[in-house]
């Protein structure tokens, strides 16, 4: 190892160098590692202060070839070069830079650092409003929550003061004259580096041009830029991928999300595990898990998460009156349909489904789990069927499974509950909403309006009782899960972590763009930061934590509230047989719902889905080879074993139910 | 007085916007008369209205023909 320490070339060590076609403005500005070897130099241009650790041994590649650690045929000014690199076929030059030891440099343009760099940190991006006011500076170590404040809280100016002058100061401390290219990684067959900096084990190969930015990386999460990528004022963070041509302008790419095929994002800032094709992004903010895979979507001034674009996506954030201004929101879990249209401003509800096009602005927030349609130009919307769609639970059983990211330092913090009290609130809402609109219709009246939608008046009923078995569901999850994790003898037990600290029933939850909590723990939170008690990222970040793994006992607390609310009694106190109605109400609507879902899926396999199927004949026989049959299908059956295990958790906790102390008046046993 | 099926048709037909002709007892709502998903739903809500009753949901949906929809809101009607 070099230690840091260089001593001068020796005379003979010069014209060693020289008879290799080596060349130096000044000999004595060039300084090497002590046991140094002019054998591993040729044809290598040093300019100005050039030090050069070890660089005795080869390399043994992936593929099995074998490098020669050296410098070959480069022109370097102003570099340090770590120990056991390879360089070679620089054309136009490394300048301005210090690279870290076990880099691969090969068939490269440029690698230049212009002046003093923040390397992308401090740029800020126009994110959701193209119009600006919600600029958001980004850095290395932006998470998705902080960018959530930063973007949608901006009339909480000392929260925006303080997160800006926490980018401020980190752009501060990494401004340099020099850019780092961090140990092991390697740069291949890239045109020109300008401004960049490069975290540890980072892959480039292919890439065009890059700005301004950085590109963070690590040993366990390893980001990768690929072929003919573009660009500039950018944070990629770590575990990415940016490939395919992708053209980037003032961007954020988050923890293992992926870029490419000749994607454009422009003031986009996407986060962990999001993945951007084919498509344009302009101003989005994209939260954890969007995906917008396809040609001609357009995503504009726009928040999402967990989101997934049908081919062809567009909306329109211009009334052509005051410019570009205007934004929407889809909550989280949100689809679009192929070519389906929204007209901004408008507001989704959670785990909706968006199909058509739509000319209206309409704000749904409080009918999660919608089917949002156009019939005749009319904007119409189905609150609560999207929730027994085949989908919908599908989404729920593969987001966490494909969670990307390794490293251990992760930024965004995400709960995957698609029940939830967030969820479970807007549902109680949405229930209200449409009895109030049932109880003011008429009978002959084909439409009801809500916010700019329109709701058949015949499915107002219907659709208030999909909340309530969706509820009756959750609020049994709940209670089940609790019930099976504790060793309680006396039901009233259950309760003792929960009796120092009430959720009221009514408090707001939010998802704070993946991250769903109290709104007042949020507001905590805000008035750290706002005050300076929290400083940096690191503390913020450490503080959501805490409100991250404070869920699910605020969710567990939350319920026992509404319990109250709704019952008029306390759940600790309440009766062994009204326990017992509770859980088996549970049973009734877990299975409905599975079965809602099973025939959402078995449409799949009847009707028309045959149709082009057997093109010359025997199209019974081609779809089961192709598509196979119902009965075998790994998601009818997993179907059944969620129907079994619905009925073994019931059959279990009823076994605890006839066991346990109940302390209420009403105990049958007791 | 209508029967349940014959109840059943018209509303089938004002919602999917068909000819009632075109409706047998053993159409099949999504196969023969091109349900779509929506549509069943709606077509649901639309029976609970007409027969004043509130369908099992998991059920009225595994309903697949006019027939089999008229039978099974008879077993609502008749109590």
């Amino acid at each position: 190892m070099t230690d840091g320490k260089y001593i001068a070339l020796s005379e003979k060590n010069i014209a060693a160098l020289e008879k290799n076609g080596c060349r130096a403005e000044n000999w004595v500005e060039v300084r090497v590692a002590a046991g140094f070897r002019p054998d591993s130099f040729f044809n290598v241009a040093f300019t100005g202060k050039v030090e050069i650790g070890r660089q005795d041994g080869e390399l043994v590649l992936a593929d099995g070839s074998r490098r020669k650690y050296g410098i070959y045929n480069a022109s370097l000014e102003n570099v340090r070069i770590g120990d056991h690199c390879v360089i070679s076929n620089i054309t136009a030059g490394l300048r301005n830079v210090n690279i870290e030891p076990g880099v691969i440099i090969e068939n490269v343009g440029e690698i230049i650092c212009s002046g003093a760099s923040t390397f992308g940190n401090g740029h800020a991006v126009e994110a959701l409003n193209e119009g600006g006011g919600r600029e958001l500076k980004i850095c290395r170590d932006t998470s998705a929550q902080v960018a959530y404040l930063s973007i949608l809280y901006r009339d909480k100016k000392q929260l925006i003061d303080k997160l800006n002058a926490i980018v401020d100061d980190f752009s501060v401390q990494v401004k340099n004259d020099r850019a780092t290219i961090g140990r092991n990684s390697c740069i291949r067959n890239c045109l020109k580096l300008h401004n960049v900096h490069i975290g540890v084990n980072a892959n480039l190969d292919g890439v065009q041009k890059l700005q301004n930015g950085t590109v963070d990386s690590s040993a366990e999460a390893p980001t990768f830029i690929g072929d003919a990528v573009i660009a500039e004022n950018f944070i990629i963070q770590k575990g990415s991928m940016v490939g395919g041509a992708a053209i980037l302008s003032g961007c954020l790419v988050g923890e293992a999300a992926q870029v490419g095929k000749q994607v454009s994002l422009e003031n986009t800032v996407l986060f962990a595990n999001c993945e951007a094709f084919h498509s344009e992004l302009c101003s989005v903010f994209a939260g954890p898990y969007t995906v917008t895979h396809h040609r001609s979507t357009l995503l504009i001034a726009g928040y999402f998460s967990f989101f997934n674009a049908g081919s062809a996506t567009n909306q329109s954030n211009h009334m052509y009156k005051l410019g570009p201004v205007h934004q929407g929101i889809l909550e989280r879990g949100c689809k679009t349909g192929s070519f389906s249209y929204l007209l901004w401003p408008s507001r989704v509800g959670a785990f909706s489904a968006i199909l058509g096009k739509h000319h209206a602005n309409f704000d749904t927030t409080n009918l999660p789990f919608s089917y949002l349609n156009e019939e005749d130009g009319k904007s119409l919307i189905i609150p609560g069927m999207n929730y027994f769609t085949t989908g919908t639970f599908r989404d729920g059983l593969k987001w966490p499974t494909r969670d990307k990211r390794k490293n251990r330092d992760m930024l965004d913090f995400i709960h995957f509950d698609i029940l939830s009290p967030y969820t479970g609130q807007k549902m109680q809402r949405g229930q209200r909403i449409l009895l109030d609109l049932y109880e003011r219709s008429e009978k002959g009246q084909s439409f009801v309006s809500f916010k700019g939608i329109h709701i058949k008046r015949l499915l107002l009923k219907t659709c208030r009782r999909y909340y309530q078995l969706i509820l009756d569901k959750y609020f049994g999850d709940v209670l089940i899960k609790r019930m099976l994790a504790s060793k309680a003898t006396v039901f009233s037990d259950l309760f003792a972590s929960t009796k120092n600290e009430v959720v009221p029933h009514d408090e707001n939850w939010i998802d704070v763009c993946g991250l769903l909590c109290r709104q007042s723990r949020m507001e905590a939170l805000i008035t750290a930061v706002s005050s300076g008690e929290l400083q940096s990222f690191a503390e913020i970040r450490a503080a959501l934590r805490k409100i991250h793994a404070a869920y699910a006992e605020d969710e567990w607390r939350w319920f026992l509230s509404n319990y109250a609310h709704l019952h008029g009694c306390e759940l600790a106190m309440d009766s062994q047989e009204n326990v017992r109605n509770l859980l088996a109400q549970w049973q009734k609507s877990s299975l409905k719902l599975l079965n809602m879902v099973f025939s959402d899926a078995e449409k799949e396999f009847e009707g028309n889905v045959k149709t082009g199927f057997g093109i010359d004949g025997n199209a019974d026989a081609d779809f089961t080879a192709v598509r196979g049959v119902f009965a075998d299908n790994t998601f009818k059956i997993h179907l059944d074993s969620e129907i079994e295990s619905v009925n073994t958790k019931f059959a279990q906790v009823s076994r605890l139910i006839d066991t346990i102390k109940f302390l209420s008046a009403g105990n049958k046993k007791d | 007085m209508a029967t349940t099926l014959e109840r059943v048709k018209k509303i089938t037909a004002e919602l999917l916007k068909i000819d009632i002709a075109m409706i047998r007892e053993d159409s099949r709502f999504v196969e023969d008369l091109g349900a779509e998903s929506i549509q069943s739903i709606e077509l649901i809500a639309a029976f609970d209205e007409e027969f004043d009753i509130e369908m099992d949901e998991d059920e009225a949906l595994a309903v697949k023909n006019v027939s089999d929809a008229a039978r099974f809101i008879d077993r609502y009607v008749d109590g």
